[in-house]
């Protein structure tokens, strides 16, 4: 067919007009506006779109690997080279680790991303008081150089890119990492990976921070430096949105969000001197892919566009610094405690929107995700996924196959319209460290978690196996537990070891050393890390000797009160709980006071803020205490708070080891009238062991909350 | 169930938490006969109460006033103190209950032995807040604790009403001084006892210095609420916590002062006068709202209000009629 002969329309083909009435007659003499489907985001989808669509947006043809990147940023994409598989593990020691992880490479998997425990992201030696429910449950222990020595034991890291989820304690743990492979014989300049080192995000969403905003944005500029000087093929920092669409936000808030992060990051840098092409280049970025398939897709196009658009005000000069790179990791929050085989089809479908959109790397979850840490089995099928899509499915012989899409390249701008208005909107509050600090960005995410949680609990938002299509008796499946008191013994030991072997003094200086840069401003911190690791400091160490001079941060906790009720489609079911609430408030002389907490270093707090501002929107009096809590310290609040009940919200696997603890403590303290619930993902196999102790309620994944408010007022009139 | 039986005077006195818990759950309770127990209770410890300092704190929303509890509470309890703080939340009813995250702003507060705090729910009609807050506070009082702090949000009549109870107020303002005033309402100025200007601290510190003189030079202009104190204007970071030392100085001289000068042991009779009135406020409305005779009639006429069927005046002035015929 010739070009002009295609232009030309014969008086019989079909026009916009007739394909509106032809869709007004299928719908039963409905226009077609009736089918509109509005997103999360409020941004409105029509069934069709057409040329038209992409004319008035003015739409010009881009090309990928040129600015501004929209269609990926390497002109081959997946055609020269698929996009690197790379799974998120650990758990346990060190030793553990290392085998799975080695076990994986064999199995197909091209790069390592490491999760550590939660008592290493916060700062914390194994033996530390507070974090006894925490070693090695959900990512591994790491204490010192000698337990890194064998997380990568038999791994060269001159060949292995590895990436490093660590943001918190990340002076030590890069250190350690760096002193590691100096000591396999690798030097800095042959590293190649990714640092987090994103502190903004873990403010607003996934807490494990340890000092405030201001030092903490100190310690990602020294990182910075040092890598930029020493580690040219080594990702600075890994600017994550996928924590905070985990949180709840909407695609809309991930990007605006993610990149003002970013700009705050080059701001640091320049501020400090460095020039933008020093560093930029080695700027990733770290999405999350959910289930709005489209939305997902347009969302990682969008991101690149915004952020070849930002960076064009710091005048670089290098085509890199203005392009996104990004890893990918399909959402664990779509993944369901229910009918669990389903996950595996959910993952399919969001890693395929990862790669259409045009990742560079990508982590797929395993099916067991809402019950624990993944076994040998989930977490083969997770990496098959992403095989079976690079090597049966044909994904990578083209370059952005949705690019020119009348309807994508419609989506794509939407979202770059409404994430720019975001975007401006946090530049004018002053950036978003200002921003972070006020807490509004945090409210957001929470209004629209809270949202979607009432769509979800009445049912208006479909989740298949949970609140439709449920099944019946269905059977357990294996989950992987971790002794924790195994291996913490196990870290003690070695701890032991190396504190008596090392040269005391000379620790004692380089700590100091280090806690003297924090207090005056001067020197570079990662440098003095990395003397300190050499000679045998523990990441406990370094930690505290900033601690010492900073102090350990709280982020302020905001709450939101009514977004559940409102949005809630069924205000009468709503209506009927908060009587029942009434009537108990008539006969108890006040109405039922809860205390929703969290114990140990685990940081989840979307199921803990949700049930908060929902059960108060329907009549609870709540009490919220504050993150990182020993038993001891919530049977204090919760006896001078006088609540009818403590509900504990567990996700990162404490929940043996705290509960046990925490009903303990409530019987020394002679108050064993206070109600105990639990939430969160706590595995059915452990229901018995949690009731045995005296837990009155356990709400799993998936728990619709008016359901969950009666259950706990029943549990209190029991008691009373 | 040994642990349900009511709390003892004993073991108030001895500071047993649990105790001084449950006895302010009575005293919050709508239930007459643990509102009665709670009476009781607070009569008979009524005696042991009073010598503390009471400070009120206010301001508006975010000048820090829950970091700045944290920082003066750890202050006070390294130089010996025992500090409880109470939280009022007088907000306007809700369809719902509260939501109270203020531990999560005082955590290590909210951790130390030395430290009781307990936030209060807004408790909609019945049981004003003043009357619940101030009983609360003698309960304390009672149990052993030497500073009272009771911390309410700066907007509406909560600062009056906390006015009404604490020995001192101190009002926490905001480091931008021209737009604040403007956000306060004169009234609360004129309360003050102390004015500390928060968040001198980094880049603001400046700024909190201009907004001390400017504050000074404001605050001559006012009539001071105390005759023989002229009140002071402070800075600190309760983030940092600096600048705790000097307001504990402050405070104490207040104290003197108003000792001294007789004016103390008069603002606590007055505010006991005021107490009786509340009560009695109160007492009547419960009494008025419980009355069996009148709960169809207060439904029937509160429908027909809503609905837009009979005018407000017309049903008060039946229901009062009907409770007096019945009440008598
Ligand atoms: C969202 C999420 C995150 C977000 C958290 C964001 C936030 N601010 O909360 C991000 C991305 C930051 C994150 C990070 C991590 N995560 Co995560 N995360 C999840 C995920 C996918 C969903 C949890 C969630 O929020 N669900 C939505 C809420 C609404 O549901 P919910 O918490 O279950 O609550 C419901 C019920 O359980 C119940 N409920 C819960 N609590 C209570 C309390 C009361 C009183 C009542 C009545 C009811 C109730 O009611 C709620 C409503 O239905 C889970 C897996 C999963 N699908 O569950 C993993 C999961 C919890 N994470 C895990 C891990 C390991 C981590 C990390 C530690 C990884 C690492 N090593 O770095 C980090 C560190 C986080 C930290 N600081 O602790 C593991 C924990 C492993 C385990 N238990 O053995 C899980 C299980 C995933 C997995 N299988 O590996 N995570
Ligand atoms: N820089 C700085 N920030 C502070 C200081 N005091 C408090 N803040 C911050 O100000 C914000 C609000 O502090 P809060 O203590 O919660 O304020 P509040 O007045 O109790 O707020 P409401 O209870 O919501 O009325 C938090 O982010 C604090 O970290 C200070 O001295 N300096
Ligand atoms: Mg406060």
């Amino acid at each position: 067919m010739s070009k002009s002969k295609s232009k030309t329309k014969t008086p019989s083909s079909p026009t916009l007009k007739d394909w509106e009435k032809q869709a007004s007659r299928e719908l039963k003499g409905k226009a077609t506006s009736s089918i509109h489907w509005k997103t999360p985001e409020e941004i409105e989808i029509k069934p069709l779109y057409t040329a038209e669509d992409l004319e008035k947006l003015g739409y010009t043809e881009t090309l990928s690997g040129f600015s501004p990147f929209t269609r990926g940023p390497r002109a081959t994409m997946y055609a020269g080279r698929p996009w690197t598989i790379r799974q998120y593990a650990g758990f346990s020691t060190a030793e553990e680790s290392n085998s799975f992880y080695r076990k994986n490479l064999a199995a197909g998997q091209k790069g390592l991303s490491v999760a550590f425990d939660l008592a290493t992201h916060r700062g914390y030696d194994s033996d530390h008081k507070r974090v006894v429910g925490d070693v090695g449950k959900a990512g591994v222990a790491i204490d010192s150089v000698e337990d890194m020595k064998i997380l990568f034991d038999q791994i060269p890291l001159d060949q292995m890119s590895v990436s490093m989820t660590m943001n918190g304690a990340v002076l030590p743990i890069l250190a350690a990492y760096v002193v590691a492979a100096e000591e396999q014989g690798v030097i800095q300049e042959q590293l190649s990976g990714t640092i987090q080192n994103d502190i903004l995000k873990e403010f607003m969403v996934r807490n494990t921070y340890i000092y405030p905003p201001a030092a903490s944005m100190r310690i990602v500029g020294d990182i910075i430096e040092h890598t930029s000087a020493h580690m040219p093929r080594y990702n600075s920092v890994s600017i994550s949105g996928y924590h905070i669409q985990e949180a709840g936000a909407t695609a809309v808030q991930e990007l605006a969000f993610t990149l003002g992060n970013g700009l705050e990051y080059v701001r640091t840098a320049i501020n400090r001197g460095m020039t933008i092409d020093s560093f930029a280049p080695r700027l990733s970025f770290f999405f999350g892919v959910g289930m709005n398939f489209y939305m997902e897709i347009a969302k990682l196009r969008a991101a690149r566009f915004l952020w070849a658009n930002l960076i064009k005000q710091f005048n670089p000069k290098k085509e890199q610094s203005a392009m996104l790179r990004t890893h990918c990791q399909t959402s664990g929050w779509s993944l369901t405690e229910q009918d669990p085989f389903n996950n595996i089809v959910r993952t399919t479908i969001e890693a395929l929107a990862a790669t259409l959109g045009g990742t560079q790397s990508l982590h797929t979850n395993a099916f067991d995700e809402a019950l624990g840490l993944p076994t040998e089995t989930s977490a083969r099928i997770a990496l098959n996924t992403q095989l079976i899509l690079q090597e049966e499915a044909g994904i990578p012989h083209v370059v952005d196959p949705f690019g020119g899409s009348y309807f994508m390249e419609s989506l794509t701008s939407s979202l770059i319209k409404e994430a720019t208005k975001l975007l401006d909107e946090i530049e004018k509050l002053g950036g978003m460290t200002k921003a972070v600090e006020s807490g509004t960005p945090k409210q957001r995410i929470e209004a629209a978690a809270a949202r979607r949680q009432a769509l979800i609990d009445h049912g208006e938002e479909v989740i298949v196996g949970v609140n439709k299509y449920q099944v019946e008796n269905a059977e357990p499946v294996e989950v992987r537990e971790i002794d924790n008191s195994a291996v913490r013994n196990a870290q003690i030991r070695r701890l032991k070891k190396i504190k008596k072997n090392r040269d005391s003094n000379k620790v004692d200086t380089a700590l100091n050393a280090i806690s003297n840069a924090a207090e005056n401003g001067e020197g570079n911190l990662l440098d003095l890390s990395i003397e300190a690791i050499r000679l045998r400091a523990t990441v406990g160490e370094i930690s505290a000797a900033m601690e010492k001079i900073w102090g350990r941060y709280n982020a302020p906790i905001h709450s939101i009160s009514g977004v559940y009720a409102n949005s809630f489609p069924d205000q009468k079911e709503i209506k009927q709980v908060r009587d029942e609430i009434k009537d108990f408030a008539k006969k108890a002389g006040r109405r039922p006071r809860i205390m929703v907490a969290k114990m140990g270093q685990d940081g989840h707090d979307r199921g803990a803020k949700v049930i908060a501002t929902a059960f108060a929107d329907l009549g609870f009096d709540v009490d919220i205490a504050p993150l990182f809590q020993t038993p001891e310290e919530v049977v204090k609040q919760a006896i001078e708070n006088d609540v009818h009940v403590i509900g504990i919200s567990s996700q990162a696997a404490g929940h043996k080891t705290l509960i046990k603890l925490l009903i303990e403590v409530l019987k020394k303290e002679n108050s064993e009238d206070i109600v105990v619930v639990a939430g969160g993902v706590i595995p059915p196999q452990d229901y018995d062991f949690l009731k045995d102790l005296g837990v009155s309620c356990i709400f799993g994944p998936g728990t619709p909350i008016p359901g969950a408010a009666r259950e706990v007022l029943v549990a209190i009139a029991n008691k009373v | 169930m040994v642990q349900n039986k009511l709390p003892s005077k004993a073991d108030i006195i001895k500071g047993n938490r649990r105790a001084i818990a449950k006895a302010i759950t009575l005293l919050e309770s709508t239930r007459p006969e643990s509102f009665e127990h709670g009476q009781v209770l607070l009569e008979s410890l009524l005696p042991l109460a009073g010598k503390a300092l009471r400070i009120g704190i206010t301001g508006v929303p975010g000048v820090g006033k829950s970091t700045f509890i944290e920082a003066i509470g750890l202050f006070l309890i390294k130089q010996g103190h025992r500090v409880a703080v109470l939280a009022v939340d007088p907000s306007s009813q809700l369809t719902g209950g509260s939501i109270m995250g203020d531990k999560t702003r005082m955590n290590e507060l909210a951790q130390h032995p030395d430290a009781f705090i307990r936030p209060s729910p807004s408790s909609g009609i019945l049981g004003g807040v003043a009357r619940k807050t101030r009983e609360t506070m003698l309960i304390c009082e009672a149990a052993g604790y030497d500073v009272v702090i009771v911390e309410t949000v700066g907007v509406g009549q909560s600062e009056t009403m906390v006015d009404s109870m604490v020995d001192l107020f101190l009002l926490l303002m905001l480091p931008n001084a021209g737009d604040e005033l403007q956000g306060l309402k004169k009234g609360v100025l004129e309360l003050a006892d102390l004015v500390v200007v928060n968040k001198s601290d980094g880049k603001q510190e400046s700024l909190a210095k201009t907004a001390q003189s400017e504050y000074s030079k404001a605050l001559h202009l006012l009539p001071s609420s105390k005759n023989s104190w002229t009140p002071q204007i402070l800075r600190c970071s309760a983030l940092e916590k600096r600048g705790m030392d000097k307001i504990w100085e402050a405070a104490k001289s207040f104290r003197e002062t108003l000792r001294n000068s007789g004016e103390w042991e008069k603002q606590r009779r007055k505010q006991t006068g005021k107490w009786m009135w509340s009560l009695v406020e109160e007492g009547l409305l419960l009494k008025f709202r419980n009355h069996p005779n009148l709960q169809k009639q207060i439904s029937e006429l509160e429908k027909a209000v809503e609905s837009g069927n009979m005018l407000p005046t017309t049903a008060a002035t039946k229901l009062l009629d009907s409770w007096q015929t019945h009440s008598k």
